[in-house]
């Protein structure tokens, strides 16, 4: 665009964006006269204008969204304090990587052997083993959460005591914490913040009907996975069954009960907690309805409802004083579910999870189809917020007959949708593994891969991660995972090659520290993933990247001895230039003769007589 | 432990306030270091809590390196004004390398790229938008400033406004349209 054009679009759009919309596209239209494509241009600026103060767009500050970057490549100050080192066995364990310290512990990131899973490992430090009551509450969490079977409850898998360490194995959950999530972004979407709640409702729904209460739901105890944005509520630390448990009569449950919930004994934040929790009262499963109220306030707004300059301050708001009304944007019904679920008497609250959850979803869907209609309607008038205030409004028949379909639409589509992702977070362990190895001839080499794709939309994921038999072309938007097994034994190899150069450099990805402890040897079925826990993602330059893959039943020495550079620090880049050469060497020598392929359905299986398979699997991209 | 030269860089400054462009190049490698050292040793002390503060980190660095008492104009605008510019090479320059981290010194492209665990695309996001922003400069320097004071700097619309002259009705209006105008951008390559 030219200076000259630039400065007459931006004249225009300076005084459009102070009115009101009706003014605004009589005025734009005026201005433009009947010149369409600058006024085509200022209303895409316009709507562009609307569109990032919705979403808040550069509305922090580049140093917040880039902050981790400047900790990730140069980690100088050194990990915090730590108890169990990378590649360290603990019982059945082995350490990969630290996640994390906490009030209630250490975690590790592990592989547990036995199982070959990754497994998240929360470590209690002697200090805290040795207090009685915690160890109490560490050992609650345990065993209540094992109970219960939810895609939204955090799965337990162990509960252990390894060299005097006492240990909880879970599931790992591969996303950030709500608290986080809430840090991150400054404006969360409604529709977000409505499916964040109703995914922690309904593990609070599975958990009430076990009579399980959580007694500490905050943001910090809900995690968000970053591949599908599936809701995982952890620390059911506080739970008490609340029923089973109830052997040495009702009083003396009572007063453990108070005992328990009693501020500052267990609890660390108080922001959350309801009025009876706050008096040290009985509490049942309503008051993670007030707590669940009390989250979903904070997210709408921005601001805890409850905050004093002291515990006891707080405490007395919780107790007496009535939460601001929500600003006008936030749609009513949303402000009457809030309250409802804050209400200071539990009698007056929803009763159940369940009624809170039908609550907000159909709020969610009515958005949904609002903005349906929004966007379908009338694409040239002002765009209503997503967010949108009342239900709309309906003039004469006709374009209610119109809302009525669309909204008939869209429930069908969401009970679609709806079914398809608890069916897939169930069936999804299952999805990638594929189909029985075919045993392999004592003198040839077999291999099977296969790509796992992550499609990406608007730099959001896009559906569930599905896998392909490979070597496709690419959207450079795309996240990859590159996935290997064999039926046999044997040492794997796997490095990439970047596009053509005169000198091609090549990067080792397995083995590396993290993955499979810096060994090459692989056991049979073993699957390697590359980048383990991760994705690979293209950069914005078309070309073809090559990665190697090489399969041996001996060691390869030229492979050997470049292994050692798959660390953080150098990032698995080949800084020696000669042994660059003799890996260049033996790959060519190799690649030579090319292995058979057989291409499935969803895996390629590579077969070449010997003992040794090279093969160059080829990523395009466009 | 070395004190870093204030004196220099605060002649440094005046000299480049005088419009001496060479000067800039000596400030930088000074200026960055000292921010970068700041910058690290405030995630990793606010790792699990605040996000990091950009003008308190800015201020920070002006005290440390500026010497106070040979400070000869009025008011920290051109601090600022170079602060922003250099948080922004050094974020940029982070990310740039973060992507391009396996080849070393992003000497060459490669194609293929870990995503890191903590944030996917930021990243990318922020190359992308210095690279928007670079354009903007070309048309209309002075909204790429406001972003580049707002957003990389950490200042707001009245000291934004101090700093280049301007009324703060104006930082605002400038705001909106260069903000509509990089996210139109952003948003129409990520379509491509």
């Amino acid at each position: 665009m030219n200076p000259e054009r630039w400065q007459q679009i931006s004249r225009i759009f300076k005084s459009a964006v102070s009115l009101d919309p009706e003014a605004r596209n009589a005025y734009v239209a005026g201005q433009c006269g009947s010149d369409d494509s600058l006024r085509a241009e200022v209303e895409k600026l316009i709507e562009s204008h609307q569109q990032a103060s919705e979403e808040d767009f550069i509305g922090g500050m580049a140093a917040e969204a880039a902050a981790p970057l400047l900790v990730v490549v140069e980690d100088e100050v050194g990990p915090p304090q730590r108890t169990l080192n990378n590649g360290q066995q603990f019982g059945s364990y082995v350490i990969l990587d630290a996640l994390g310290a906490g009030g209630m512990g250490e975690v590790y990131l592990a592989r547990d052997t036995r199982l070959d899973r990754t497994v998240a490992l929360k470590i209690l430090p002697p200090d805290i083993t040795a207090d009685k009551r915690r160890m109490q509450r560490f050992r609650q969490e345990a065993k209540v959460a094992s109970s219960l079977n939810q895609p939204n409850i955090l799965t337990v898998f162990e509960f252990g005591e390894v060299g005097g360490l006492t240990f909880l194995a879970t599931e790992f959950v591969d996303g950030e914490t709500l608290r986080d999530h809430l840090r991150g972004k400054k404006k969360l979407k409604l529709v977000e913040i409505l499916d964040i709640n109703i995914q922690v409702l309904a593990a609070l729904d599975a958990a009430h009907e076990a009579s399980i209460v959580h007694r500490d739901i905050k943001p910090e105890n809900v995690m968000i996975r970053r591949r599908d944005h599936v809701v995982k509520v952890l620390d059911f630390g506080l739970a008490k069954v609340t029923e089973k448990k109830i052997s040495k009569g009702e009083e003396e449950s009572e007063a453990v009960t108070a005992f328990k919930t009693a501020p500052g004994i267990i609890m660390g934040t108080i922001n959350y907690m309801s009025p009876e929790q706050a008096q040290a009262a009985a509490t049942d499963q309503r008051t993670d309805i007030w707590s669940t109220g009390v989250m979903l306030y904070e997210m709408v707004s921005g601001k805890m409802p409850f905050s004093g300059v002291t515990t006891s301050h707080t405490i007395v708001q919780i107790l007496e004083k009535d939460p601001s009304p929500l600003t006008k944007d936030v749609p009513a019904e949303l402000e009457r579910i809030v309250l409802k679920a804050m209400a200071k008497d539990p009698d007056e609250r929803y009763q159940t999870a369940k009624d809170m959850l039908i609550d907000l979803r159909s709020l969610k869907r009515k958005l949904e189809v609002q903005a349906e209609i929004d966007r379908t309607s009338s694409p040239s008038t002002e765009r209503a917020a997503v967010v949108g205030d009342q239900p709309p409004v309906v003039h004469g028949n006709k374009r209610g007959l119109v809302i009525m379909l669309v909204t008939a639409m869209v429930l069908v589509t969401a009970t679609i949708f709806g079914i398809n992702m608890w069916r897939s977070a169930r069936e999804r362990a299952k999805v990638v593994t594929p189909a029985a190895p075919v045993p392999a001839t004592s003198d040839e080499r077999q291999l099977t891969y296969w790509i796992t794709v992550q499609k990406f939309k608007g730099g959001k994921p896009y559906q569930n991660p599905f896998p392909l038999a490979g070597e496709i072309n690419f959207e450079p938007t795309y996240q990859i995972r590159v996935n290997v097994r064999s039926p046999q034994a044997g040492h794997l190899y796997i490095l990439s090659e970047g596009p053509a150069s005169t000198q091609p450099e090549f990067v080792v990805l397995f083995p590396s520290t993290t993955a499979n402890e810096g060994s090459s040897l692989l056991t049979a079925t073993q699957t390697v993933q590359i980048p383990e826990k991760s994705w690979f993602q293209f950069d914005q330059q078309r070309g073809t990247e090559k990665l190697w893959l090489v399969f041996s039943a001996d060691p390869v020495p030229e492979l050997e001895s470049v292994k050692q550079y798959a660390n953080r620090q150098t990032k698995g880049l080949i800084p020696n230039a000669a042994e660059n050469k003799s890996v260049q060497n033996f790959l060519t020598e190799h690649s030579a003769s090319k292995p058979q392929s057989e291409k499935g359905e969803s895996v390629t299986i590579l077969k070449t007589p010997g003992n040794l398979l090279v093969y160059a699997l080829r990523l395009e991209h466009h | 432990m070395t004190r870093p030269p204030q004196h220099n860089i605060t002649q440094l400054l005046a000299k480049w306030r005088d419009g001496n462009q060479s000067a800039l190049d000596e400030l930088y490698p000074l200026v960055y270091d000292e921010l970068h050292r700041l910058a690290r040793r405030y995630m990793s002390r606010e790792r699990r809590g605040h996000t990091l503060q950009t003008t308190a980190l800015i201020n920070e660095a002006y005290v440390r390196l500026v010497d106070q008492k040979n400070v000869h104009w009025a008011n920290r605008s051109h601090f600022f004004a170079i602060s922003a510019q250099i948080m922004r090479r050094i974020l940029i320059d982070h990310a740039r390398r973060h992507l391009y981290a396996k080849r070393g010194g992003g000497a060459q492209r490669v194609s293929l790229e870990e995503v890191a665990a903590i944030t996917p695309n930021a990243s990318r996001e922020l190359v992308r938008l210095d690279e928007a922003l670079k354009s903007l400069a070309e048309m209309d320097p002075r909204r790429s400033q406001v972003v580049e004071l707002r957003y990389f700097g950490g200042l707001n619309n009245e000291e934004i406004a101090g700093v280049l002259n301007i009324s703060a009705n104006t930082v605002t209006r400038d705001w909106n349209m260069a903000r509509a105008w990089l996210y139109q951008q952003l948003s129409e390559n990520a379509a491509n």
